[in-house]
């Protein structure tokens, strides 16, 4: 039995993942209560788009639908970074009272293990209402639906999705370095919600700001140009994947860092 | 003298919040990016509808409304949720109350140091930076005081519904879904996020008839009005006195029948 293969560490994640739901089970009204929670902030973000627009038709040539379209787009997007890798908020908690010390002692990727440990329900709340306000506005755009455009949308859906999963990852990482990375992780936190707006309405300064240091830009504007103006496709859209794999690749790098220079708290 | 002891809460708290200065760093920066992105998609808006005026509002009476409000929000935001919901999940609670205070009388106390330090750290540095770079547009005069009162109200009616949310906490024994769930119905009915002005008709209507309005949009709209009119000035702070009482009385009685549930593992 290979211990490192792709097959073991899937065979793993669903075993704990097992073991993760049937705890969340025992508190049934917990998890309905949070996913109703969840679904407010969504339909929250849409009523403030159906709000503005009716004051307004378009926001910098961008129409109703192409904003809901974007919206919809960074919800999706952000669904994988809810579901997979919630334990990062309890990381500073761990770290704090030395019980990160357990995720050190077992004989597989200590990033892998930590993050396996937790997988958060909820965001599939967000993923079906995202799901629907992507639909919703994919046909009132008539963006048309052909397997290419299908294996787009899946691509770049991924890449959005690293970018966002790489900066909670740093985010949640600088609690090694220093006590309290609650704010940090809830500033980069709030980031998503900037997402949703096109790019193009900063300044140059703030445009370049948001797409090479505070990667913004990449979780939802970049990446679904492609689908939803394909006229007109920036370099950097075409290379977000790559970008996004780098960038995820960094955060992994750090938040190991972190993790190898963990001295415990000597309890 | 019952002030007295009052007041040692609010310097404890004071000192508690003086030892978190990276957290309030950070804060500073997520506000600071918070309104750049404020900025340029208001912006982009008034840039796409053609006139200085939409709703009664011109760009930087909207900017103003929306700096004050972000302020005002860092300022009044108590988590009191979240202290509730903890408090009952530790077991805490038996403790502070067998406090010779009533527990919400000392949550508040607890809390007012907060306000102190958030009052002169974000607040009044926001304001006076607002009304040098504006020019008069915040007019200074006798709605300042009203303000002052207006905010006093606002503090007393977030902190009810706070309370009352954090009840319900005895009940769910679910504290992120409830508190996600009243983040975002008072940010959004509360004018924090948009302004009522913007609203459309109908939902205005049903919004004012709300307490959340009470909150964010009420004293704000005294602070920003130069010339009010004393009948418009009177209804909008009688509203308020209204909702402070029926609110307060709400989370006492609400707070008094639900104490008998309180259910504390051993230990």
């Amino acid at each position: 039995m290979k211990r490192n293969g792709l097959g073991f560490y899937l065979r793993i994640y669903g075993k704990i993942l097992a073991q993760d739901l049937k705890s969340k089970m025992s508190y049934r009204a917990d998890f309905i209560i949070s996913t109703i929670g969840m679904i407010f902030t969504n339909i929250s973000g849409f009523v403030s788009f159906w709000i503005l627009f009716r004051s307004f038709p378009s926001i910098n040539g961008w129409g109703y639908y192409e904003m809901l379209f974007l919206y919809g787009f960074s919800l999706v997007a952000l669904t994988p970074v809810q579901c997979l890798f919630d334990n990062n908020w309890s990381l500073r908690q761990y770290v704090y009272s030395g019980d990160f010390i357990k995720y050190c002692f077992r004989p597989i990727n200590l990033f892998f293990y930590y993050q396996s440990e937790v997988f958060d329900i909820k965001g599939l709340g967000q993923l079906a209402f995202g799901l629907g306000t992507l639909i919703y506005s994919w046909t009132k755009i008539g963006l048309g639906f052909t397997p290419l455009i299908l294996l787009k949308m899946t691509v770049f859906l991924i890449t959005a999705s690293l970018v966002m999963a790489a900066m909670q990852n740093a985010a949640a990482a600088t609690c090694f370095w220093i006590q309290n990375s609650f704010y940090i992780l809830d500033l980069v936190t709030r980031f998503k919600d900037y997402a949703k707006y096109p790019i193009t309405i900063f300044s140059p300064v703030f445009r370049f700001i948001f797409t090479f240091f505070l990667p913004i830009a990449f979780i939802a504007y970049y990446p679904s140009l492609v689908v939803l103006r394909p006229d007109e496709v920036p370099l950097l859209s075409w290379l977000s994947p790559l970008i996004a794999v780098v960038f995820f690749w960094l955060s992994y790098k750090l938040w190991m860092r972190g993790a190898m220079k963990y001295n415990g708290t000597g309890s | 003298m019952k002030l007295k002891r009052y007041l040692a809460l609010t310097r404890a708290g004071i000192i508690e919040a003086l030892q978190f200065r990276l957290g309030s760093f950070v804060i500073v920066v997520g506000n600071l990016l918070y309104l750049i992105v404020v900025y340029f998609l208001w912006k982009a808006i008034y840039a796409s509808a053609g006139t200085k005026v939409v709703n009664g509002m011109t760009f930087s009476d909207t900017l103003i409304y929306l700096v004050l409000a972000t302020a005002l929000f860092n300022f009044m935001e108590m988590y009191a949720v979240w202290e509730i919901g903890r408090a009952i999940q530790s077991g805490k609670i038996v403790l502070d109350l067998l406090k010779p205070m009533k527990y919400r009388t000392y949550l508040f106390w607890s809390y007012s140091g907060s306000f102190v330090t958030n009052f002169f750290m974000t607040f009044l540095p926001t304001f006076i930076v607002v009304t040098a770079v504006t020019h008069g547009a915040v007019h200074l005069g006798l709605n300042l005081l009203c303000f002052v009162i207006s905010v006093v109200m606002a503090i007393i009616i977030n902190y009810s519904i706070d309370f009352i949310v954090g009840t319900i906490c005895l009940y769910t024994e679910s504290i992120w879904g409830i508190n996600i769930m009243k983040q975002v119905i008072v940010l959004l009915l509360s004018g924090a996020t948009i302004p009522l002005a913007f609203f459309p008709d109908g939902f205005r209507r049903a919004v004012e008839c709300l307490p959340f309005q009470s909150i964010y949009n009420a004293p704000l709209s005294i602070l920003l009005d130069a010339d009010p009119e004393p009948k418009k000035l009177v209804t909008t702070l009688g509203i308020q006195l209204i909702w402070c009482v029926v609110m307060t009385v709400i989370s006492k009685l609400f707070w008094k029948a639900s104490l008998r549930r309180i259910t504390v593992n051993g230990g």
